[in-house]
């Protein structure tokens, strides 16, 4: 708790200071986007920092920001350099500033899913098939820009039920993160939610949920999620090289303790192409003009 | 010879103005009709644990968050002083050229547009900072400044201005003998304003500044209910004692030392950049970018475009924040009739009114944007929770108001005056309700503005779409749904002004915030 | 013979549709010390607002003593009579003077308010002033203005018997042309060339200083 504020502090004052610090020593800011509660992204987040400045040589700050959008404009502002995106994120930072390029992904990033998770009351059960007992009854996506939480469960529930999710549930939510929307449907308060699958299994495993009052219902089919982006400027700031050290930093990390954070098993090589068909579907769900 | 002509005139003026009951009646027999279109669901099982949790987080407020909720305790009274500080000049020299017809539209979209809203879109360029804060706060502010500094200088002694050669018409004139003497009105008036500032500014945290509303909103979403009393409790502290502090002659330090403590926090990289794809590229419609607007399939795609966002958006945007508005102004009036008695110590007693006191206290000092935010909490993203606190908040400082009266009219009634429900019934609320239908109007107006903004934490008015668009990085639609706000905003005034016309009430200005 | 500084040929003067004086005539030339006499409600202060948008059409400089005064209760004295030349200053020099007035101003202002007795004053918020020293004030800010002609509206009826002359004479002396609405008939004959009498909105009389007929004057101020 402690750690936590005071880190998100420093880490203001960071997006803050980071263009008067770079005139002397180049700092690197990187930021994510926040799709879990705060006290998860700090450990997540600082471990990573540590990394990254013993293995580049560089200061590494973490810039907190409260939004998916922020994420994306800081990044576009050059208030941070690297960050941590989603699919949908990912391709919006890359569109907003060409130029900026895919890095890595979690090896679980190149085929990712959402699930359906539901209330006990509710009486649905996991099967292969889209729950189309859910019809009628209260749903919450997470963020409104998230991949996991909102794009791809909101495609499964069009393609699947030829309806909006307006028209299929009784009502329809927004929880904000992932860690969020597991919390409201084990209270009950939406009876049906769409969550990220490895936030999800991480809270079952650490016992933060317990798996038979807000159970998995549904696996949506897979898709390419989240990466580590970085601006195209980046050899210019930071030297000649400096992407290509980045992306073997990353790749290189294999402390069971950081990847946990996140959590990943390794990081893999990731391209711009492979978010081709996450911007297909933003643009046919109309979030992407 | 023209008297015999006139008095039809003034017969038909008569039988058209409309009795406050009528006006009542109309507005809950509205109610009624929309009740099947009202969202009121309680979407949470269990919204009493909630309530027992925060109430439990009361009974042991956590205040070892204390030490680190200082700086954003520090900030949100720093920021309030500087946004609002900034804001009285820009509106004291928008005040000045009130006779041009652009500064008045500059200033009616400035106060249009909700800080919130401001924040919410200045972030997209500077990020989530003090001085974003500063910026919204004063923006928002300055249009608010403009228009009531414009009305004092209205209002000023004509006089010393015409005596001056050339009957003053120079800035030097309108300065010396105008501008001069209004400042003591624009001086009580920037003080009451900096009590509003300081609600604002903690609230601002909700949308990721760093103030006391991020804290709470961080407590809340982690279920720390003490932490997050111990924010509400701070909240009241600052507000409750700012009468003992906030002392006129020491203003001017207190506004520089904010000023000074904002500018010296690390700086933004302010680079001109962001401002200029926000201009050149962000607000252009997309339809019309790279060029499609030289292209006429642009224009109609543009059309289309733009249909679809007032249909689709707008327009139930819209809808949503008037069904709303009008629940919370029938209920804010019905809690302010029934709760003012509560601090009238002829109804209550002593004890009885010390009670009231307290609890109007906290309704009133809480920002109702906090309030919902519990409210959403506990009962879900629904109208209700946004309706109960809307007319909790509201209809405590309307009862605070007239209880305030009231207690003043007791003492100068008849001897063989009654007593308790009639003296209440008989006395009170007749002679009162003139002032009561004023004060119902100048709130209901704000009701209305901050119904819109409520959007953003999830219930489906105006906001909700503003922020959506400004999630999707979508700032073309945020400029047109902001568009529709400040048209609302502006047609909202016209009706309250025809209302109060009507059914001859007077105005008010400047009882509470916004 | 010069021609006229001000000329009115059978026009109807008043406030807005009420007409206050009707088909009125009268000419002044440079130099004349004119005195207004006549009733509250004569006519007189209606008759000094037509002259002064007249003078102000033809571009004449003009100053004012106005019968309220129209002070500015909370700047002090020494800024009220600086008002007068306001339109004279930059702006700049304005902003400045509201904080920190400038020696060479101070030391104009500074004489002119020993002559009218409240250099003692100069300090003071004039909402702290008496009637008498409030009248000299609004006399200082018109002295101070200057300019062809003076345009006074009772401009010593709040001074003593000793003071009102001098006031009056001090005023007078400082513009070529004067036309001073007054009250006492006796300071009107002793300080002025003109005397020029309303009633009822009509012109009764009109005659230099001096020659007017007590007849005339007790019909003046009869009901």
């Amino acid at each position: 708790m402690t750690l936590q504020r005071r880190e998100f502090l420093v880490g203001t004052a960071a997006l803050l200071a980071t263009p008067a610090i770079a005139q002397a020593r180049p700092t690197l800011a990187f930021s994510a986007i926040p799709d879990e509660d705060a006290t998860k992204l700090m450990e997540r987040f600082t471990k990573v920092a540590k990394y990254l400045e013993g293995q580049l040589g560089v200061s590494v700050q973490f810039v907190p920001v409260k939004s998916y959008p922020a994420a994306v404009t800081a990044f576009r502002n050059n208030q941070v350099q690297l960050a941590w995106f989603g699919g949908l994120s990912g391709v919006q930072a890359r569109i907003a500033l060409p130029g900026s390029v895919a890095i890595a992904q979690g090896d679980e990033d190149k085929e990712f899913m959402s699930y359906f998770i539901a209330h006990q009351s509710t009486g649905l059960t996991e099967s292969k098939d889209f729950p189309m007992g859910a019809k009628g009854r209260s749903f919450t996506f997470g963020a409104k820009t998230s991949t996991s939480g909102r794009l791809m469960p909101e495609f499964e529930i069009r393609r699947n039920t030829k309806m909006a999710p307006e028209a299929f549930f009784s009502r329809v939510g927004f929880s904000g993160d992932h860690t969020k929307t597991v919390e409201l449907v084990a209270s009950g308060a939406f009876e049906i939610g769409a969550v990220n699958f490895t936030s999800y299994d991480d809270m079952v495993k650490s016992g933060k949920v317990d798996p038979k009052v807000a159970r998995l219902v549904w696996r949506t089919p897979t898709y390419p999620d989240y990466n580590f982006t970085v601006r195209g400027d980046a050899d210019q700031r930071f030297g000649a090289g400096f992407t290509e050290k980045l992306k073997a930093a990353i790749l290189g990390m294999n402390d069971p303790a950081i990847l946990a954070a996140f959590p990943r098993k390794k990081f893999i090589p990731a391209t711009n192409a492979d978010y081709a068909p996450i911007e297909d579907v933003a643009k046919q769900l109309n979030l992407l003009d | 010879m023209r008297l015999p002509s006139s008095m039809p005139a003034e017969q038909a003026l008569g039988q058209r103005r409309i009795g406050r009951w009528q006006v009542v009646g109309l507005a809950c027999l509205l109610a009624a009709l929309l009740l099947p279109f009202a969202d009121l669901a309680i979407s949470t099982p269990s919204p009493r644990a909630v309530f027992a949790a925060l109430g439990r987080g009361f009974l042991e407020p956590d205040f070892r968050a204390v030490s680190q909720l200082g700086q954003a305790l520090v900030l949100t009274v720093a920021i309030a002083f500087a946004g609002v500080a900034i804001g009285a000049l820009v509106g004291l020299v928008l005040a000045l050229f009130w006779s041009s017809a652009l500064i008045r539209t500059v200033s009616l979209c400035l106060r249009g547009v909700h800080e919130l809203i401001w924040a919410l879109f200045i972030m997209t360029i500077t990020g989530p900072s003090a001085p974003t804060a500063v910026l919204a706060l004063a923006l928002a502010y300055s249009g608010i400044f403009a228009k009531v500094f414009a009305e004092i200088l209205e209002e000023a002694d004509p006089r010393p201005r015409l005596a001056l050669p050339g009957e003053g018409l120079s800035l030097s004139g309108l300065i010396y003998a105008k501008l001069v003497p209004s400042l003591p009105a624009f001086w009580t008036y920037f003080a009451y304003r900096i009590e509003c500032g300081i609600r604002s500014s903690a609230v601002l945290g909700f949308v990721g500044l760093p103030t006391l509303g991020f804290e709470l909103d961080t407590l809340f979403k982690q279920g720390q209910y003490g932490g997050a009393a111990a924010v509400l409790i701070l909240t009241y502290l600052l507000v409750i004692t700012l009468p003992l502090w906030l002392r006129r002659p020491a203003l001017p330090l207190y506004v520089l030392a904010a000023i000074a403590y904002v500018w010296a926090l690390p700086r933004l990289e302010t680079s001109g950049l962001g401002l200029w794809t926000l201009i050149s590229r962000d607000i252009v419609p997309a339809p019309l970018r790279n060029g499609a607007w030289a292209d006429p399939a642009g224009w109609e795609a543009f059309a289309n475009w733009l249909w679809r966002l007032i249909s689709q958006q707008m327009v139930p945007g819209i809808v949503a924040t008037l069904i709303l508005g009008l629940f919370a102004i029938l209920l804010t009036g019905l809690i302010a009739i029934l709760a003012f008695p509560l601090i009238v110590r002829a109804l209550t007693g002593l004890g009885g009114s010390v009670f009231g006191h307290v609890v109007l206290v906290i309704l009133r000092s809480t920002p109702e944007y906090m309030l919902v935010f519990i409210g959403v909490q506990a009962l879900g993203p629904s109208m209700l929770p946004a309706i109960l606190a809307l007319a909790l908040h509201n209809g405590a400082i309307i009862a605070h108001l007239i209880g305030r009266q009231a207690s003043q009219l007791v003492p100068t009634l008849r001897i063989d005056r009654p007593h308790g429900v009639n003296l209440y019934a008989y006395e009170l609320v007749p002679r009162l309700s003139g002032a009561f239908f004023a004060y119902l109007l100048y709130r209901g107006e704000i009701i209305l503005r901050e119904s819109m903004i409520l959007g953003i934490l999830g219930i489906a008015t105006l906001g909700f779409f503003i922020d959506s668009a400004i999630a999707e990085l979508r700032l073309d639609r945020a400029v047109i749904l902001i568009i529709g706000m400040i048209l609302t905003t502006a047609i909202v005034d016209q009706a309250s002004r025809r209302i109060r016309r009507m059914i001859g009430a007077q105005a008010v200005s400047a009882t509470a915030c916004r | 013979m010069t021609e006229p500084l001000i000329r009115f040929d059978g026009e109807t003067l008043g406030y807005g549709a009420v007409a206050v004086l009707a088909d009125f005539r009268l000419a002044i030339a440079p130099g004349e010390r004119v005195a207004l006499l006549g009733r509250s409600g004569a006519g007189k202060s209606t008759l000094l607002n037509a002259i002064r948008a007249r003078l102000l059409v033809t571009g004449r400089t003009t100053a004012l003593v106005p019968q309220d005064h129209a002070l500015v209760p909370i700047l002090s004295t020494y800024h009220n009579i600086y008002m007068g030349r306001l339109d004279r200053h930059s702006l700049a020099h304005n902003l400045i003077t509201l904080f920190r007035p400038f020696p060479r101003d101070r030391q104009e202002i500074g004489a002119l308010a020993r002559d009218l007795g409240i250099l003692e004053l100069l300090g003071k918020p004039v909402d702290e002033l008496s009637g008498g020293q409030r009248q000299r004030s609004a006399v200082g800010r018109a002295l101070y203005a200057g300019g062809e002609v003076l345009l006074a509206d009772e401009p010593v009826s709040a001074l003593d018997e000793h003071q009102a002359p001098a006031v009056l004479e001090r005023l007078l002396s400082a513009f070529p042309t004067s036309i001073v609405a007054l009250h006492d008939v006796g300071l009107a004959a002793s300080h002025c060339t003109r005397m020029i009498g309303l009633k009822d909105g009509q012109l009764l009389f009109d005659v230099p200083a001096g020659q007017q007929d007590p007849d005339a004057i007790a019909k003046l101020y009869a009901r």
